[in-house]
């Protein structure tokens, strides 16, 4: 009988265990899609944040979240030693944890961080916001583990802040363009494209050098040359600028929907990294992804995202080739107009296509290859959701958005997507899970 | 010295301006703040943000503009001018009635047509017509007009008479919805458009503009000259989502429609905060100079011209050196914030020249914290050049609305600036080398009795100096009284009026260096201050 008793008392502490731990993990859930769906919000709505600079603050982000829960779960494992530049993390002090809460931690001093140039709306939005999840994951917890696990939290993202301040990204002025910057001489080289006075000089070129996250550096997944630039009618390269001229004269309403879908313009949409980030949190939503599952695939896309800014930067500045706009107005049709707003910067290769495919190859190592989905992410902005059948096919199709949007040319797609595979393959090569 | 170089500008065919040697005559500004006696502050924390407009009016029927400054969280003031004709600048707080709290800006418009200029108020909460009384005092009005003032973040007016009114048409422009703390994007809330009730001289339901993206400046304005004037939306892209630019069709009788691509309007996303319009090149079309942060934008019909434009439009801020993208004084770089502007012609030389109030929107790190107040003089080819500090204007405090007029009636036009948390700056134009002036008031019998919609035209030289009367745009507040006409060095010259209903009236002469009201019917009256 006694027997029975302890029985039943070791079950029902067991249950209770459980059940505070699977609340916690619902919470912790909660935690990280909110504070997600909010810095997508932030990157739309701060300025500084174009592409590269959105994909960076989303990838310490990412790295945060996992480590927070790392420190907690076996069968989550640290990043310290995988990262270029990471060290590991102090160990937890004794004491019981509430993994929701450590998280909360992480992610309210990490988000204030890494959007800290945000304007009063921003701020106070994410007051409103930590206020509210301080709350929910603070009920029913006791106080010495809600200290215990805020603080630890907060240990964690200072440690991350401390890792990120050197990579060369931390800090941006005049939101990425340079005041002093001399264009390379030569047809084949970059202009400015833009009437805004303000990019009259190309973005972050030195986005390049900073330090990757997965991939050894900069330079590791470098592209082929782009054709030979030629003004040549019949050449390889006057062949590829008249595909974006007559692709631009015949767009398909289709083509046209595809453009706009993928554009993804910086200030008025979470931009391309916010938008596979978009991807990830309605399919980790749909599948009822538990915590762990949730940072693991937000961590990883994070990084492979920032790594891909990174290694296309490189390649652009490497290059630093004409965009369409600027060739075709010269030499085919001085009043041609592209469908999308040419980006500031140099062509070569497509930041989309490379991010994109990178994004694609990761999220095929988490989801599956053949993973059919739905991209909501443009409703609120009145574009119809897209259906895609895979990953991959979504990656190409936002590759020659580029093309159809008349901001670049074919091998800036291709070579951009093969680079975006190169990249992907160093965050898969990450090791996030384990057994617990 | 006056430096005058008449060949160059004869053959553009211009009036004569007065020109520095090295560019357009910069004006001197001296700021009076510290005893003019307009001691307002644009206080409140996030939901004064925006807004901090300044209406200028003229109210104790001297002549002198009288002013009304927005207060956000503290109450609103209103300053009667005491100022002496050429004199310092010189205003008193006066208890009007129209201390209100949660005001972010107001325009003056006789909106009963009895002659007395009567005040729309825009606030966070409910919006208020304040109907003057004569002799600086209103009283509120809503209920008596049929003005449902709503319970919304009101940051843009604009005001009409709608072909065969006998009262106006008011829109509202609104902002985010303020209950709205952890996601505030693409929360606007709906424009309103207040027409008359049908057959009586008070205001009917509101109707809303959907969709609404954020407003923070609107215009009617007669953009291709049909006779009708549409509505111009400048809308915040910070907070929309699938928004940008508009341009309503307000057809009488009709339900308002938005120009369509398909019509010619081209999608534009811009933080739009201020808009400011002035024909700048004589061609009969108004430009728009729409303020945002960073780049701003001066944009000209693009489509062609007679019989019937298209409202599609070229961005001339870059090549007409405009673009007032970040400061020009200090080591800050950063880019600017602007808010309100307005076309007016500062030095007199017969070119309209633009002011600009620049200001932090609140610590964005983005952008510049010391952002100086713009003055871009306009050079005979049509572009700019800044001289907001050689002027004396180039103020970095955190400004809003502002309103250039001739508050001591000396034929220069002065100026003074809202500011965020910091008091109003006022500043009088002492002049220089500048040039001859004119200054209009109209007048027809009632309705609309200021004559909105109407267009004056100024022969000077061999140019048409052309502007439209119009109660709307800038950034929350608006002007009434004086239209004022830069002449270069002419001596005289031929003005007429095109009346909102397209009666032109006759061109009539008049003598530079003075102040005329202009009744329909009727030549031209000199009047005299004092």
């Amino acid at each position: 009988m006694r027997f029975l008793v302890h029985v039943v008392l070791i079950a029902a502490v067991l249950g209770l265990v459980g059940s505070a731990r699977a609340q916690s993990d619902e919470r912790a859930v909660e935690v990280a899609r909110t504070w997600y769906r909010l810095t997508l919000e932030l990157v739309r709505h701060t300025p500084t944040y174009s592409p590269p600079v959105a994909s960076r603050s989303l990838a310490y982000l990412g790295v945060a979240a996992q480590e927070a829960l790392a420190g907690g779960r076996p069968s989550t494992r640290s990043f310290a030693g995988q990262l270029n530049g990471l060290e590991a993390f102090p160990p937890r002090p004794d004491g019981i944890y509430d993994e929701a809460v450590v998280l909360q931690g992480a992610l309210t001093i990490s988000t204030r961080h890494f959007f800290s140039n945000t304007g009063p709306t921003g701020q106070r939005a994410m007051d409103a916001i930590g206020k509210r999840l301080d709350t929910l994951v603070s009920e029913g917890v006791d106080a010495d583990v809600l200290e215990r696990s805020l603080a630890y939290g907060q240990v964690i993202a200072g440690h991350v802040i401390e890792w990120s301040a050197d990579d060369g990204g931390a800090v941006v002025e005049n939101m990425g363009f340079p005041h002093d910057y001399v264009l390379t001489e030569g047809p084949q080289h970059w202009v400015p494209t833009s009437l805004i006075a303000q990019q009259q000089a190309p973005l972050l070129p030195a986005w390049g050098t900073n330090r990757t996250f997965a991939m050894p550096d900069g330079a590791t997944c470098g592209v082929p040359p782009p054709p030979d630039y030629s003004e040549e009618k019949g050449s390889a390269f006057h062949n590829e600028a008249m595909e974006v001229y007559e692709a631009a004269k015949g767009l398909t309403p289709e083509q046209r929907e595809i453009a706009r879908f993928w554009s993804d313009d910086p200030m008025l949409s979470p931009t391309p990294p916010g938008h596979w980030i978009s991807i990830a949190l309605q399919l980790l939503e749909a599948e009822g992804a538990d915590a762990e599952r949730t940072v693991d695939v937000l961590g990883r896309l994070g990084i492979v995202l920032a790594d891909s800014f990174i290694g296309c930067w490189e390649a652009k500045y490497r290059y630093d080739l004409v965009r369409p706009v600027t060739y075709i107005r010269r030499h085919i049709d001085a009043k041609w107009q592209p469908d999308l707003i040419t980006p500031p910067f140099p062509e070569y290769p497509s930041g989309h296509s490379t991010q994109s495919g990178a994004a694609a190859i990761v999220l095929e190592d988490l989801f599956g290859a053949t993973f059919a989905f739905e991209d909501e992410t443009h409703v609120d902005d009145g574009l119809p959701p897209r259906h895609f059948e895979s990953f991959r096919e979504a990656a190409e199709e936002a590759a020659i958005s580029r093309l159809y949007g008349g901001i670049h040319y074919r091998a800036a797609i291709e070579n951009g997507l093969e680079q975006g595979y190169c990249i992907g393959a160093y965050t898969n090569g990450l090791v996030t899970r384990g057994a617990e | 010295m006056r430096h005058v170089v008449s060949v160059l500008f004869l053959s553009v065919g211009i009036c004569v301006p007065v020109l520095a040697a090295d560019g357009p005559v910069v004006p001197n500004f001296i700021e009076e703040t510290a005893t003019a006696g307009v001691d307002a502050v644009y206080e409140g924390d996030w939901e004064f943000m925006v807004g901090g407009g300044v209406a200028a009016f003229d109210c104790s029927e001297d002549g002198f503009a009288d002013l009304y400054v927005a207060g956000g969280s503290a109450a609103a003031h209103f300053y009667r001018n005491v100022s002496d004709v050429g004199g310092k600048l010189r205003f008193e707080r006066f208890e009007a009635g129209l201390e209100l709290e949660g005001v972010t800006g107001a325009y003056p418009i006789d909106i009963d047509s009895d002659g007395i200029t009567d005040l729309a108020v825009l606030r966070v909460g409910e919006n208020v017509l304040m109907r003057g009384l004569g002799g600086c005092r209103f009283e509120r009005a809503n209920e008596a007009w049929g003005f449902d003032g709503g319970e919304a973040w009101s940051t843009a007016l604009a005001a009409t008479w709608e072909r065969g009114a006998s009262w106006p048409t008011l829109a509202v422009g609104n902002y985010i919805d303020r209950k709205e703390e952890g996601f505030p994007w693409g929360s606007c809330t709906d424009n309103w458009l207040h027409r008359p009730a049908a057959g009586a001289n008070r205001f009917g339901t509101p109707f809303a503009l959907k969709p609404s993206y954020c407003a923070l400046s609107m215009l009617f304005t007669d953009w291709n000259r049909s006779g009708t004037p549409s509505l111009r939306v400048s809308n915040d892209r910070e907070y929309y989502k699938g928004g940008q630019e508009q341009l309503w069709r307000i057809e009488p009788g009709a339900t308002p429609s938005l120009y369509t691509p398909e019509e010619g309007w081209e999608r534009l996303r811009i933080w739009g905060m201020g808009i400011a319009s002035y024909d700048l090149d004589a061609d009969g079309y108004p430009e728009y100079f729409l303020t945002s942060m960073a780049d701003n934008k001066l944009q000209t019909l693009a489509s062609g011209e007679d019989p019937s434009p298209r409202p599609t439009y070229a961005d001339t801020a870059f090549a007409k050196g405009v673009t007032a993208h970040r400061p020009y004084v200090g080591d800050n770089l950063r880019p600017s914030t602007a808010w309100h502007a307005q076309f007016e012609d500062v030095n007199n030389d017969g070119l309209a020249d633009l002011f600009v109030a620049k200001g932090n929107v609140a610590k964005m790190p983005d952008f510049a914290e010391e952002d100086p107040n713009n003055l871009l003089l306009q050079r005979p080819d049509g572009t700019f050049e800044e001289a907001g500090d050689r002027a004396g204007v180039a103020s970095v405090e955190i400004g809003r609305g502002a309103a250039l007029a001739d508050l001591n009636l000396d034929g220069l036009l002065d100026l003074v600036v809202v500011n965020r948390w910091h008091t109003a700056q006022t500043w009088r134009n002492t002049g220089g080398d500048t040039g001859r002036w004119l200054q209009v008031r109209l007048e027809q019998d009632a309705p609309n009795r200021d004559a909105l919609g109407a267009w004056i035209e100024v022969r000077c030289g061999d140019t048409v100096l052309r502007r439209e009367v119009s109660s709307g745009g800038g950034h929350a507040g608006g002007q009434s009284g004086w239209h004022h006409f830069g002449l270069g060095d002419e001596a005289k010259g031929e003005i007429r009026v095109i009346w909102p209903d397209g009666d032109a009236g006759a061109w009539q002469d008049f003598d530079a260096d003075g102040f005329y009201l202009l009744r329909r019917g009727a030549a031209p009256t000199a009047w005299t201050p004092g």
